[in-house]
């Protein structure tokens, strides 16, 4: 089995009066790009600070493409590169000499070049003049992604990427990432937005004050699912369509005027029956689909709370 | 890698100079223009107040060292601070440290980068030093002298700032600038005895200018002379940077400690206790010509200082506020402590003792007593109830700060300092408040501070009552204890 790129082993994190991380494992392959998911102060910073070296763990080891984060940090520091929730940028230097001045510090060969490449892949190469306090916050964010880039890092942690991102940065970035995975990083990449992370990601690791729920792929955390939450609509009288509902296996969950969401454990087939025995029976269904996609779908059976 | 290849010192170099250096070095050459006009019409105009060229040169020169010091020192120190302050809180520190380079390399690109307008400023007033210096037909070595020292001494307060930086959210240089206005009267006391006076360096600038021996009596003697160091004479430039360097060590160390792993402690228990040995030995060896060993009877009696009984109070002064700040320093925060137990595994009173500031305290104490003891050596029957005094008084303030730190740190928390001061106020101040209220002398001998003082400037001490004061401190010690040590047990088991 190939060495991960990024091994955790029971992580713990202590803050004073409470337990910011407890007990965390994860492992990352190369080309993975996992969602790390849970609510404000569920401990995702937390984690990605410890992970980077920027916070004291109390206990738990990281490693980094085989290298150890508490014997040889120099080593993990070239492999790693963590971009945090926020845009820590020179103000006063333009967005090429900001660029440089991490170049030069992670003694990238080819500074130039290297620069170039990444001010390209986050389309900033017209701003390479501009200082950076003219830069708006979705393009600072691109620039703190560039300069993470820089070093070709194997792993990649990200903080809330596209927290402060427009609908079309995020776009961009999510082909920024979809490019990142392609080329065999592993990116773990945190947001309470689930929406950002669907359709990239194909691991989730889902907290809950400070610990993890869940971990594991997209598919086999699907398969895990005990239930599937749906969503139908209807026109006419609700009561012959929640009186099926009630007499197959389902757990309702919340019903309207017109409609009902409902959390069905079975196969596909059964659900496939059930839309037929509505229609069968008369119900005009006017929509019927399930509530999310699959990182929604997990995320909700996880337990988790308070996700916006 | 070398400093023109470090990307923080090219980095703090261009944003320097984006703000603009050019005005600032053209307000300092204004100024060494100005002065060197100001010699030039001494020197033209015979009816001048100036005896000699030498003595306008020497006040002309006097001015520029004095700029050169408010630029590039408490300038200096102000700017890499902030820079620190602001790369901090802008989360740039974290960036750079993410990288690979070494804390020394990061720490150097802002040591030497982030002063650099002050360091133009400092070279266009050395420059017009250099030219006053040389009209004025005064020795060259009167230039270098005062320009390494105030070098060494910009170097050193860079790194004081470098540590301000790191510990404070913003840039503490009105504060240092108030501090110094407050310590410089101080050290014109007793000039060649303090070593305050060597850290500055005033006495190794006031040296260099005297350079011809004074008339008897006056108290230029005190300036012209070498200090003595256990009465062998030595250099002032030299003993300035010696102790610079010493003690720049010391923070150079935990400035790359901080840097590698910000949870670490400032200062190890060695080298807090090293630091302290080596600054209260030099004191005292400073002081040690006046008395030789037979404290309270004077050896040589020091020209223009006609209360030398007053000095040793003055040490003892600056050894409890130093220790104090090292107490402080080194003592662990309890929720490190806490972690660590978790991570360790220990669940001892021994390991908490170890690592507590009360066995620092004790320690302290100790190197407080042995270098309080060279002045008392040779007449031990004559002075031995002075000594004893001064000691026990110095171990238990130590004590109680360090049980009362600790304490307050477990119990309150986050507003463990705001009670730190009331009972340091309750135990020092509260005496003597208490005294002038019931015009009662005694009462002021019970405050913490007291003995000690008492002790040092009066020989001839009623000792009953230091000692019933002693004895009361000594209970409060107790108290404290006890206090202490089951708030560390609560937070032991908490860490089961």
């Amino acid at each position: 089995m190939p060495e991960p790129l990024l091994a955790i082993e029971h992580l713990r994190v202590d803050f004073p009066a409470v337990v910011a991380v407890n007990d965390l494992s994860l492992t990352m392959a190369p080309g993975d790009v996992c969602g790390l998911i849970g609510p404000n102060g569920a401990g995702k910073t937390t984690t990605m600070r410890a992970v980077s070296g920027l916070q004291e763990f109390t206990r738990g080891s990281v490693r980094v493409a085989g290298h150890e984060l508490a014997s040889e940090p120099d080593e993990m520091k070239r492999r790693l590169g963590f971009m945090p929730d926020f845009c820590p940028t020179y103000d006063q230097l333009t967005t090429m000499e900001f660029l440089e001045h991490f170049a030069r510090a992670f003694d990238v060969p080819n500074r130039p070049k290297r620069i170039d490449d990444c001010l390209e892949l986050t389309w900033l190469t017209d701003k390479r003049d501009s200082l950076c306090e003219e830069l708006s916050r979705g393009m600072k964010q691109r620039l703190v992604l560039a300069k993470t880039l820089l070093p070709d890092p194997q792993v990649l942690l990200l903080d809330e990427p596209a927290s402060g991102l427009d609908p079309l940065g995020r776009i961009e970035l999510r082909k920024i990432l979809l490019q990142l995975r392609d080329a065999g990083k592993a990116v773990l990449i945190s947001s309470h937005i689930l929406t950002e992370l669907s359709g990239f990601c194909n691991q989730a690791a889902i907290m809950e004050r400070g610990r993890l729920v869940k971990f594991g792929t997209i598919a086999d955390l699907g398969q895990q699912m005990n239930a599937r939450r749906m969503s139908v609509k209807w026109r006419g009288a609700s009561e012959p369509a929640l009186e099926i509902l009630r007499n197959t296996n389902v757990k309702i969950i919340e019903t309207a005027a017109a409609g009902a969401t409902f959390d069905f454990a079975g196969e596909t087939d059964a659900l496939d029956e059930l839309l037929k025995t509505l229609v069968v029976q008369g119900v005009r269904v006017s929509e019927w689909r399930g509530v999310g996609d699959d990182l929604e779908q997990i995320f909700l059976q996880s337990g988790a709370k308070e996700l916006m | 890698m070398k400093l023109s290849e470090n990307p923080i010192f090219i980095t703090r170099q261009r944003l320097g100079h984006r703000s603009g250096v050019l005005a600032a070095v053209l307000i300092a050459a204004l100024i060494g223009f100005c002065l060197l006009l100001g010699l030039v019409e001494s020197l033209r105009d015979p009816a001048h107040s100036f005896k000699t060229p030498q003595e306008a040169g020497k006040f002309f020169y006097g001015w520029i060292v004095g700029v050169e010091i408010l630029v590039i020192v408490i300038g200096g120190f102000s700017a890499i601070a902030r820079a620190m302050t602001e790369d901090r809180k802008a989360g740039l520190w974290d960036s750079n440290r993410l990288t690979p380079m070494k804390p020394p390399q990061i720490l150097a690109g802002y040591w030497l980068g982030s002063a650099l307008r002050e360091f133009y400023m400092a070279m266009a007033l050395a420059g017009f030093g250099l030219l006053i210096v040389l009209l004025g037909r005064l020795p060259v070595f009167l230039w270098l002298g005062t320009q390494t020292l105030i070098a060494s001494t910009a170097l050193f307060f860079g790194l004081l700032g470098l540590l301000a930086g790191m510990a404070f959210q913003r840039s503490p240089g009105l504060l240092i600038f108030l501090g110094l206005f407050f310590v410089w009267p101080l050290t014109f006391l007793a000039p060649s005895r303090m070593l305050v006076d060597f850290l500055l360096p005033v006495y190794g600038i006031g040296n260099l200018f005297c350079d011809h021996p004074p008339e008897k009596d006056s108290y230029a003697t005190d300036w012209h002379s070498p200090p003595d160091i256990f009465g062998l004479p030595i250099p002032p430039v030299a003993l300035s940077l010696i102790l610079q360097l010493v003690i720049g060590l010391f923070i150079w160390r935990a400035l790359v400690r901080k840097t590698a792993n910000p949870f670490q402690p400032l200062l190890l228990r060695w080298e807090a206790f090293a630091l302290f040995g080596i600054l209260f030995f030099s004191q005292h060896a400073l002081l040690w010509d006046l008395w030789r060993g037979h404290f309270p009877d004077l050896a040589k009696v020091i020209k223009k200082f006609n209360e030398p009984e007053t000095l040793l109070p003055i040490v003892h002064g600056g050894t409890l506020f130093i220790g104090g700040l090292l107490i402080f320093l080194a003592s662990p925060q309890p929720e490190h402590v806490r972690v660590e137990s978790l991570r360790l595994g220990f669940k001892n009173f021994g390991a908490i003792f170890s690592r507590s500031a009360v066995s620092l305290a004790i320690a302290l104490a100790g190197a407080a007593a042995v270098a309080l003891l060279t002045q008392f050596m040779f007449a031990p029957a004559k002075s031995w109830k002075i000594f004893l005094v001064a000691a026990a008084n110095s171990a238990e303030i130590f004590l109680v700060l360090a049980l009362l730190l600790e304490f307050c740190r477990l119990r309150h928390r986050r507003r463990a300092l705001g009670f730190v001061a009331l009972w340091l106020f309750v135990l020092c101040v509260m005496p003597f408040i208490l005294a002038g209220v019931f015009s009662s002398e005694i009462t002021a001998r019970f405050s913490l501070l007291a003995p000690a003082f008492v002790a040092l400037s009066n020989a001839n001490e009623c000792w009953p009552s230091l000692a019933g004061a002693l004895l009361t401190h000594f209970g409060v010690i107790v108290v404290l204890f006890l206090g202490w040590r089951r708030q560390w047990k609560k937070l032991l088991e908490s860490a089961a």
